[in-house]
């Protein structure tokens, strides 16, 4: 009954609508029943400021500008984030060691990232 | 930039010198001073070639007089005064190294650089000896902003396709999910790549500038209007939405017409639909206001669980900073929709 993701709470910061209802049923498939989502800036840096997150999966462009403010949150509040993109380019100055998933990417693939995130289970929450 | 010395000595060789080629040349001096092409001529007998000759389309492409100019250095103009691969390729134009010109970053007066093309010639004394060069610069500003803008739109491009990649990847996912029948999974799959195509069609009939919610209320439903021609009524002033918002309420409008078609007034052969919007005032400015209204259909009950279509059109209108709901009546259902109104919309 202990799925992988039970009982964590993960933001999906993602503008394609579709893609991002993917995630989150990928996610829930994996036991993750709190999966927050959101599709401008404002609005994810005020999800991050305002609920604690165990992860979280940020797209590099939001409506064609860059999503550099909630890195910046997320990081302010030491949570990890994979950063999602459809470009080559690099990422921001100061998240070059974050990790990267090039999209289109496979869900598997997000998934054991996503894991690799997570602080150790027997961490007590 | 080396200073300029006196003018005095210097300026009236110079000016001297020109005098006399003037005079040699005529009609092919008068011709270097009136086109459009940007030249300079230079004394090759003295140390960096200083400039004895300027023509105006040289003064306007550099924003310096002539006076600023008659006198300096052949290089004072470079943007990067140290920079060696560009004097490298100076020091070829001068050699007779190049065939095709070099590419060198130059500083007009008021500190703003651009690139120009450089052409070196050697003009020659009657004993063979090089005694002044001629230069020419093309302006490749507009030809260096055109690649930039290129260089741009395929990045967007890039983006979009990869982006458009995920969607795909997506719809197939869910499709697969839907149904264990290959025909049904087709149906589902043909359906929403058609629905996506679509409304790119609209907006690339704009270039991307956006479309206006009429043509996008008529794309999105023409797939469901057949024979029903009489049945769908929308009514309101045209607005006109950014390419964003304007493919969210397609996709939007898309899963209502869907819903209707398989559960709603359209599944019968009594049902409507009015769409109906406005903007009006509110405390968070100004709004769209958008109802859609079902009736006649079969009677409605509200579905167990939260579908795929109004989680898709909860996630667009949040996406829009706006709010829906979804009020499934016994009698039909009625979208409720408030959006931000585009800037500058309902104004005329």
């Amino acid at each position: 009954m202990d799925k992988l993701l039970s009982g964590r709470r993960i933001l999906i910061v993602e503008d394609e609508m579709l893609l991002l209802m993917t995630i989150e049923d990928v996610l829930a498939d994996l036991g993750c029943e709190s999966v927050v989502s959101a599709s401008t800036v404002d609005r994810a840096v005020s999800l991050v400021d305002g609920q604690v997150f165990d992860a979280a999966v940020l797209d590099m462009t939001l409506n064609g500008t860059s999503s550099r403010a909630v890195a910046d949150a997320l990081a302010a509040r030491g949570v990890p984030f994979v950063i999602a993109t459809g470009n080559r380019d690099n990422t921001w100055d100061g998240f070059r060691d974050r990790a990267v998933i090039r999209k289109p990417f496979k869900y598997d693939e997000l998934v054991e990232i996503i894991m690799r995130l997570l602080p150790g289970r027997s961490s007590d929450g | 930039m080396p200073k300029k010395q006196d003018k005095s000595d210097e300026q009236k060789n110079a000016e001297a010198e020109v005098q006399s080629f003037k005079n040699e040349l005529g009609p092919f001096v008068v011709a270097a001073d009136t086109t459009r092409m940007a030249m300079v001529f230079t004394d090759a007998r003295q140390p960096d070639n200083p400039i004895i000759f300027a023509n105006d389309s040289f003064l306007s492409l550099t924003g310096y007089t002539r006076e600023e100019v008659l006198g300096e250095s052949f290089n004072f103009l470079m943007a990067h005064a140290a920079d060696a691969e560009a004097l490298a390729k100076i020091e070829g134009e001068f050699q007779g190294k190049s065939d095709g010109g070099s590419e060198i970053r130059y500083r007009r007066k008021d500190g703003s650089e651009f690139w120009a093309a450089l052409f070196i010639s050697p003009v020659r004394s009657e004993d063979g000896d090089v005694v002044q060069y001629f230069a020419s610069f093309i302006d490749l500003t507009a030809l260096k902003e055109e690649q930039a803008h290129s260089r741009e739109l395929i990045d967007e491009l890039n983006h979009r396709v990869k982006n458009t990649l995920a969607t795909v990847q997506s719809i197939v996912w869910r499709a697969l999910r839907t149904s264990p029948d290959a025909k049904a999974i087709q149906g589902v799959i043909e359906a929403r790549l058609f629905a996506l195509s679509q409304s790119h069609d609209l907006l690339n009939s704009k270039n991307w500038k956006g479309a206006g919610l009429v043509d996008l209320l008529n794309n999105a439903l023409a797939p469901f209007v057949g024979g029903r021609a009489g049945r769908i009524v929308a009514t309101g002033e045209d607005i006109d939405f950014a390419p964003r918002a304007a493919l969210a309420l397609s996709i939007a409008f898309n899963e209502l017409a869907t819903n209707a078609v398989k559960y709603g007034s359209l599944s019968n052969d009594a049902g409507s639909i009015l769409i109906e919007w406005k903007i009006e005032p509110t405390a968070e400015g100004r709004r769209v206001h958008l109802h859609w209204l079902e009736k006649d259909g079969p009677p409605v009950t509200p579905p167990s669980r939260k579908g795929f279509g109004s989680r898709v059109i909860h996630g667009l209108t949040d996406q829009l900073g706006g709010t829906v709901l979804l009020d499934y009546r016994p009698s039909g259902l009625i979208c409720t929709m408030s959006i931000p109104a585009p800037e500058g919309s309902g104004n005329g």
